[in-house]
């Protein structure tokens, strides 16, 4: 076998029940796998993906009506997804001792799928994830903010996005492949933002699990951080300096931490 | 026999609410977040009896019908539910009423239908309604998902078919809606239904829905050039769909005023189409598409193509709307070319626009009705 460099990137495109999905994959086939769930946006890619291809196989689906995957027909909520990733994780192999990680939105898919799935799970960590209602923290929705004020508050420094975003604020393309993003995530959310299961259900979820949060998080707030390492049985709890809601784009120290504990 | 002497004037009135704070005027949008504490429900009510009394002027000049519209959370119109306000004008009239109209999405479709056929049976069958998918704006003040929208619309006017046109009880198994009786009183008087129209902004989706359905289509919002293209390609799917093409299939919106000379008339008009333009149309293009209200590819052809939605000059307005001031002849003329190429019969006028004053609509209204459609309606046609 040759040498595989950390950062090659293996694009592997399956049909899941008839959804077209993209799967982009990183570091060596046969290493322990890591899955990553993106967030309600691809547009600043996974630029810490490769530290983790250091010692995993990195597995990074695009959602369903989100980058490079095709739309879902008659999606309905996070329920259909969990069902699609079941299919996804079956084509892939990935039956068990999987390293599952999802930011904001897939954070909140990644806890719903292992409240379902938690057999394929080894190890379980939840970045900022969305849709916890907690009374006493309350949350922007997101499709009251502005694009520009969320775009704004995704990051603790504007540099570490800055470099994704067109150089014309009203690129046709860029624009667009956010309105077919935010259509699917409305699909998702938008009469329901909060989700009914995770509540009742994520007890359920005993394997080792760690709750991640940075601390500039300014759109879903920290605060949350320990509400949802409360709901989880087995789980520590860390929150990183000078991070905002893409803490894995703002903190070196989160991306090392998530790659510790799954070793 | 040509088009502009059989055409029918149907007295469209907005109803909007006017004398906002001064400070209105650095609003980014004055619709959906625009606050209601700026609104006075004693000015309200001076508007309502005001407007009421238009529409009743209106109807005794011989106007062809009345027509309202409804939007929420905005100063555009005071009409958030037009059955309201249809119900007041029915005993004090006697031409024909439209109510263009209530999206089918932000009642049960169910009790949608009720209430048209309830008006027109109390009108003795007088009523015209219009099916609006809804602004995108309305979908930011309504607690119905705009990325389901248009599945939503399509079913909703599968329910209002079906309570009009079969015999109940029915069921319906549809994905928005269930229902296990479908028998509502009453049913309406005209026969299959009150003749019914798809108000669109141009996409070829509600296009195609108002030719599948055989319903009439108007458009709003986009050039006039542009609604002409829009309306071959309707009746083309109307024939295609096995429905007939009738003369007031296509409604044309006009703006017209008219006074002594043509630059009174306009002097007089112009202030209150600026003012419906650059005011109460402002809104920004966030409100204006929702997440998943339109298309992905219909998304695009909006942000590449022109706003009409709060800035204006009046020459490009002219260009791309239906807009004319001037004496009676120079405002029949204009009409009777503009029905005349849009091939159409049926004609919704706005005279009443923006802060008009009462003076100006009294005047505008009666000179269109005295010296206007009689000039049309008496035009000799020559044979090509």
């Amino acid at each position: 076998m040759s040498e595989r460099s950390a950062d090659t990137i293996d694009r592997i495109e399956l049909d899941v029940n008839g959804t077209p999905s993209v799967v982009l994959a990183m570091g060596d086939p046969l290493a322990p796998p890591l899955v990553y769930f993106h967030g309600a946006g691809t547009f600043h890619g996974a630029e810490f993906a490769p530290a983790w291809a250091e010692e995993f196989r990195v597995l990074m689906p695009f959602h369903p009506g989100y980058g490079e995957s095709g739309d879902y027909d008659d999606l309905q909520g996070v329920h259909d997804l969990v069902l699609h990733y079941t299919e996804l994780f079956d084509q892939l192999g990935l039956v068990r001792d999987v390293n599952l990680v999802g930011l904001s939105l897939g954070g909140l898919l990644a806890a719903r799928f292992a409240i379902a799935q938690q057999h394929r799970l080894r190890r379980l960590v939840l970045c900022c994830p969305a849709g916890l209602k907690v009374p006493e923290v309350p949350v922007d929705d997101l499709f009251t903010l502005k694009p520009e004020e969320v775009v704004g508050r995704l990051v603790h420094n504007f540099d570490t996005i800055a470099k994704h975003l067109p150089a014309d604020p009203h690129d046709v393309d860029f624009t667009v492949d956010r309105y077919r993003e935010t259509r699917t995530t409305a699909l998702l959310f938008w009469e329901h933002p909060f989700d009914r299961v995770i509540p009742r259900w994520l007890g359920r979820v005993y394997i080792p699990s760690m709750v991640i949060w940075g601390d500039e998080d300014t759109l879903v707030p920290p605060a949350l951080a320990s509400h949802w390492g409360a709901l989880l049985p087995n789980a520590t709890v860390k929150t990183f300096a000078d991070a905002g809601h893409l803490v894995l784009d703002e903190s070196p120290d989160a991306v090392t931490t998530i790659a510790e504990f799954f070793s | 026999m040509s088009y502009a002497d059989r055409a029918e004037f149907h007295y469209f009135h907005f109803f909007p609410y006017t004398g906002l704070p001064a400070d209105a005027a650095d609003k980014e949008s004055l619709w959906v977040d625009y606050s209601n504490s700026n609104y006075d429900p004693k000015a309200g009510h001076v508007l309502y009896q005001r407007y009421l009394s238009e529409m009743l002027l209106a109807d005794k000049l011989g106007f062809d019908g009345l027509v309202l519209n409804e939007h929420h959370n905005s100063q555009y119109t005071m009409n958030p539910a037009p059955n309201l306000t249809a119900a007041a004008l029915i005993p004090q009239t006697t031409s024909r009423i439209s109510v263009f109209g209530t999206p089918p999405n932000f009642e049960y479709p169910n009790r949608l239908a009720e209430e048209y056929a309830m008006l027109d049976v109390m009108s003795g069958g007088r009523l015209d309604v219009a099916f609006p998918l809804g602004t995108g704006m309305e979908y930011w003040a309504n607690a119905v998902n705009p990325a389901t929208a248009r599945a939503r619309f399509r079913e909703s006017l599968d329910v209002i078919l079906k309570c009009w046109t079969e015999d109940g009880p029915q069921s319906f198994a549809g994905d928005f809606y269930t229902y296990r009786y479908l028998n509502p009183w009453p049913k309406p008087i005209q026969q299959p239904h009150p003749p019914a129209y798809i108000v669109g902004a141009g996409s070829s989706e509600t296009m195609e829905l108002a030719a599948e359905y055989g319903f009439g289509y108007s458009v709003v919002f986009i050039p006039t050039s542009m609604q002409l293209k829009v309306f071959d390609h309707y009746r083309d799917r109307l024939v295609h769909h096995g429905h007939e093409v009738t003369d007031d299939k296509v409604t044309i919106g006009i703006f017209a005023y008219v006074a002594e000379t043509d630059e009174k008339a306009e002097e007089e008009f112009m202030p209150h189409v600026m003012y419906f333009f650059e005011t109460a149309l402002r809104t920004t293009p966030r409100y204006l598409n929702p997440p998943g209200y339109v298309t992905v590819p219909e998304f695009r052809r909006r942000i590449t193509s022109a706003d009409v939605h709060g800035s204006a000059d009046w020459d490009s307005l002219l260009e791309i709307n239906r807009i004319v001031a001037g004496t009676p002849e120079k405002v029949a003329d204009a009409i009777a070319n503009w029905v005349e190429e849009a091939k159409t019969t049926r004609v919704n006028l706005n005279i009443a626009l923006g802060d008009m004053p009462n003076w100006k609509v009294v005047k505008s209204t009666t000179l269109f009705a005295e010296e206007v459609i009689p000039r049309l309606r008496s035009r000799k046609v020559v044979p090509a």
